[in-house]
């Protein structure tokens, strides 16, 4: 079973030695049940880390901000960044190597491995309880999930609880890491593209009806661009100026910066966006389901691109995040392309 | 209800200039309101302009309040707006709301000398105090201006400056040593810091590039002037120009409404966030 | 006034207000309570907090401001500029939290004053708020009653309701709250001492009941701010910030805006100038033509959104504008506690 503590002391050491600039870990949040991203500089707040099934977030997505934060100092800290990753954070660290948007070395890879559990689905969770408030969710000796409220602790199967992307992760462990605690469980998934091919079993106009319906609920927060580690671009579609502007672009390039998409959350505008972002994500996208899950109007962002994951696989036996030294999908090229135009 | 605050009223564009060409091209416009209606503005009063279709832009009023004739906005071609702004030729339509922001209190200074510290496009915002107190001569005390550009070709205003030389003292200048060029020859502040202008019962106005500013006013410091007596004017982003849409704050500040004019001593106060 | 309308008679008062939309919260498939157009005989408010305040039934995220058009004329072409005015039948919202009914009235003053909004004053006029004062706190992260407000605040609204079990105490606060009230007068009683008592009684037990709390988020707050700007506390509490705008958009009291035309057809030109929001989170909301950026890095958007609310507003309007919903804490992806910076404010430098 994975232990947090020997990640911790590594934690401490690597701090204490100065080896690294800082920790991005999981603590408890002072707002709900749900543990936060927790940024820790010094050996002694290593204490304040945790891991449990509320570990949700995709910390991987932070490394984006400090290579930002580099750009902009003028003497910047070039130590490596430590980080705490599950399976699928691990991949997006992979994809963000292969991409050379980051370097090995700019990170220190602290595994865990999830092995037969995963995170917790908020929305399940909710459901089981019945309106009691969760306090705490953790793994017990039997790997069920043991989850405790006002009433007292109460033990579920990981399948009933955990979020659908863990139901159909493939690989529950990290695929790079520096320090892995766990164990490389290969687990059997039935149906890693379930849920997506339920949805691709629906009607077309009742697929459209769905899609619709959840589309015009988004108000372009644009929560789920933000949390996606994949999504580094300066320069972004739906931005009313490009960010990598700077005192030598000329007026005529900032002029005819075209508005693909328009400010209004309307539908028509909504759907670009998230269609435009899906196929920007095909073959990068790792499936962490953060996306899904920052949604504050609970947009099921995911299926587009697991779709896209599985239009992947399927075409190109393209599996996402594994090889840091394979090439993109995109710059991939095959003789047995199933297209003809590109032979 | 009152008058929409949104809605701007139809001008014509009655001329357009070439100030300057190139990558950093600067246009002034004349514009005349379609319906006859307009607007009284003050010194350093700024209004919105559309182009349709484009958007708007903040642009400052560069002609005097005592010309009734005229809107004068003199333009640097800098994003989508002016871009547009630029394309356009006499006989366009455009919108303009405001005038917004405060403006220069320039009631406050009669009877003291006036020192003009321009760069660039920075002349625009301080041009209609210029010719206000050109006009009203009487009221003000000695008139000097001190302004500079990257090259020569950069200068905006050129015919009304020589012209100018006859009425008021101008020091003109460019960052760059050019074969025909007579005058000074490096950054404004330079140019102040050679020129010695001194502080006695004198107001001084600054705009430029804030680089330039940040060493003018420290160049005035250097000449003991008072943080009261120095006066700029601050950008930002803005969309409403009408204190609500929030972007343009500088601490409780908002620059459309509050600004854009600010003296030495009370910028100070204010957070660097501009 | 003050009446009493059984429960089982709510459907019917909202059946007699035919004049009116009525938005009520209803609830989806994920469990969610948000805003909707309702019928009388589905209404209900039994909910918890809404998702989306109220705010953009009266601020909606997208309007028109103005349509234009050019058309090539004979000699000259003429350009057409029409004002768009928001023209929807009147409504009524049913079931506003006192927290959200309180930001609307923060809204009503930002958008009066020297220049006065006619597009958000349009809908404000025509938009009757019925409010449900709260008894237990609707989720964990309430804190009313540090942003000086109350689970049974009166502010902004025109009726307040509140859960006396089998009906509701009715309180009308305005003369909208009036008529509305005598739309259906048959259906309301007088209420009995016990009524009254029971109100009062419920409304305290109720204050007894929120948990989370900011010392002095008012004057203390906004006095220490005033030194912080400079603080490295931005850097730290911001480095988990996503730059997302769930805090701004889903905030009860948040008004930036954006304003772009849209282009409908380039020859002729035809388009619209829409008003959308914005918010201080996203890095192009002050970014310069030339690239410039007063606010380059999170650091510098937290520390506005927190300077805005708890600083610069409570300058010029001497309220927080901030009415502890607890939105932001609780739908915030990475767990950022507005009550946890602002505890780190009131300890900075002590």
């Amino acid at each position: 079973m994975a232990k947090i503590e020997d990640l911790k002391e590594e934690a401490r050491k690597l701090l204490r030695e100065g080896k690294i600039k800082y920790v991005i870990g999981y603590a408890g949040a002072s707002n709900g049940w749900m543990a936060c991203p927790i940024f820790i500089k010094k050996p002694e707040d290593v204490e304040k880390l945790v891991w449990d099934p509320t570990c949700v977030h995709n910390l991987s997505r932070f490394l984006v901000d400090e290579k930002r934060r580099k750009e902009r100092e003028k003497q910047p800290d070039k130590r490596p960044v430590g980080v705490f990753v599950k399976g699928c954070d691990s991949r997006a660290i992979v994809v963000l190597l292969q991409e050379k948007f980051i370097e090995r070395n700019d990170v220190y890879i602290l595994g865990i491995s999830c092995e037969n559990g995963g995170v917790v689905d908020e929305h399940r969770l909710a459901g089981k309880l019945e309106g009691k408030k969760p306090k705490k969710v953790e793994v017990g000796n039997k790997g069920q999930f043991v989850v405790t409220t006002a009433d007292g602790k109460a033990e579920f199967p990981v399948e009933e609880l955990l979020a659908e992307r863990c139901l159909e992760c493939r690989a529950s462990f990290p695929v790079i890491s520096d320090i892995l605690s766990g164990e490389k469980l290969k687990r059997t998934v039935e149906k890693p593209f379930g849920s997506v091919e339920k949805m691709e079993g629906m009607p077309k106009e009742e697929k459209w009806r769905f899609w619709k319906e959840q589309i015009d609920k988004c108000i372009r927060c644009y929560a789920c661009r933000s949390v996606c580690p994949m999504c580094y671009c300066d320069e972004c579609v739906v931005d009313s100026i490009n960010l990598a502007v700077s005192a030598d672009t000329t007026a005529e390039e900032k002029a005819d910066k075209v508005k693909w998409i328009q400010r209004s959350a309307e539908s028509s505008e909504n759907f670009i966006y998230h269609f435009v972002r899906a196929i920007h994500l095909a073959g990068r996208c790792i499936d962490c389901g953060e996306c899904k899950r920052s949604c504050p109007l609970d947009i099921p962002i995911r299926f587009l691109n697991k779709k896209l994951e599985k239009e992947a696989k399927e075409l190109f036996g393209y599996d996402v995040g594994f090889d840091p030294a394979q090439p993109s999908l995109i710059s991939s090229f095959r003789d047995d392309d199933p297209e003809d135009f590109i032979r | 209800m009152d008058h929409n605050v949104y809605i701007p009223k139809l001008a014509k564009i009655i001329q357009v200039k070439e100030e300057v060409g190139g990558a950093r091209a600067i246009k002034t416009f004349r514009t005349v309101f379609a319906n006859g209606q307009g607007f009284d503005h003050r010194c350093g009063q700024c209004a919105m302009l559309s182009v349709f279709g484009k958007g708007e832009s903040m642009i400052s009023v560069s002609s005097s309040p005592l010309v009734k004739d005229y809107l004068q906005f003199s333009i640097l071609k800098m994003g989508r707006v002016t871009s547009a702004l630029h394309e356009m030729e006499i006989g366009d339509l455009i919108g303009i709301r405001g005038p917004y922001g405060n403006g220069f209190p320039i009631d406050d200074w009669k009877g003291k000398n006036l020192l003009f510290i321009g760069g660039g496009i920075g002349l625009a915002p301080i041009w209609s105090v210029l010719q206000t107190a050109l006009t009203r001569k009487e009221e003000y005390g000695n008139l000097t201006l001190i302004y500079g550009a990257r090259t020569s070709k950069d200068i905006v205003f050129k015919e009304e400056l020589a012209d100018l030389k006859s009425r008021m003292t101008v020091h003109l200048s460019i960052d760059v040593a050019e074969p025909e060029w007579q005058d000074f020859v490096g950054f404004v502040p330079q140019n102040v810091l050679d020129k010695k202008p001194g502080p006695a019962n004198m107001i001084a106005i600054t705009c430029g590039p804030p680089i330039m500013i940040k060493f003018v006013v420290k160049a005035l410091k250097d000449l003991s002037f008072e943080d009261e007596q120095i006066y700029t004017t601050v950008e930002n982003k803005m969309k409403c120009g009408i204190g609500k849409c929030g972007r343009c704050n500088i601490g409780l500040h908002y620059v459309c409404k509050d600004g854009p004019v600010y003296s030495w001593a009370e910028l100070k106060r204010l957070p660097q966030e501009y | 006034m003050e009446k009493i309308l059984e429960k089982r008679s709510l459907q019917s008062w909202v059946k007699k207000l035919d004049s009116w939309t009525i938005y009520a919260p209803r609830k989806d498939e994920n469990g969610r309570w948000n805003y909707g157009i309702v019928q009388s005989d589905s209404v209900g408010l039994d909910f918890t907090v809404t998702t989306l305040p109220p705010k953009p039934l009266i601020f909606p995220q997208r309007e028109v401001f103005l349509e234009f058009l050019k058309t090539a004329g004979e000699n000259q072409e003429t350009l057409e500029v029409k004002e768009v005015l928001p023209g929807e039948k009147p409504a009524v919202i049913l079931g506003v939290r006192p927290c959200d009914a309180r930001a609307i009235s923060f809204l009503d003053q930002v958008f009066s004053g020297d220049f006065v909004d006619p597009y958000y004053w349009a809908r404000r006029k025509k938009t009757i708020l019925v409010g449900l004062a709260c008894l237990t706190p609707p989720w964990e992260n309430c804190f009313c009653l540090s942003a000086e407000g109350s689970p049974h605040s009166e502010d902004g609204l025109d009726i307040l309701l509140t859960d006396l079990g089998d009906r509701y105490f009715v309180k009308t606060l305005t003369e909208s709250g009036d008529r509305l009230v005598n739309e259906a007068k048959a259906l309301f009683k007088e209420p009995r001492p016990e009524d009254k008592k029971k109100v009062k009684a419920v409304h305290a037990q109720a204050e007894q009941k929120i948990v989370r709390a900011i010392k002095g988020a008012k004057k203390d707050v906004a006095a220490k701010l005033k030194g912080m700007f400079n603080s490295p506390l931005w850097d730290e509490e911001s480095m988990s910030c996503i730059r997302c705008g769930i805090c701004t958009y889903l905030c009860p009291s948040c008004h930036c805006f954006d304003i772009n035309d849209e282009v409908d057809s380039a020859s002729p030109l035809r388009g619209k100038r829409v008003r959308t929001w914005d918010n201080c989170q996203f890095p192009d909301f002050t970014m310069h033509s030339s690239g410039h950026n007063p606010r380059p890095d999170k650091a510098s958007r937290l520390r506005q959104r927190i300077f805005h609310k708890f600083q610069y507003f409570v300058e010029i309007y001497d309220e927080t504008m901030c009415t502890g919903c607890g939105r932001c804490i609780s739908l915030c992806p990475v767990g950022i506690d507005i009550i946890n910076v602002l505890h780190k404010v009131n300890d900075h430098g002590s």
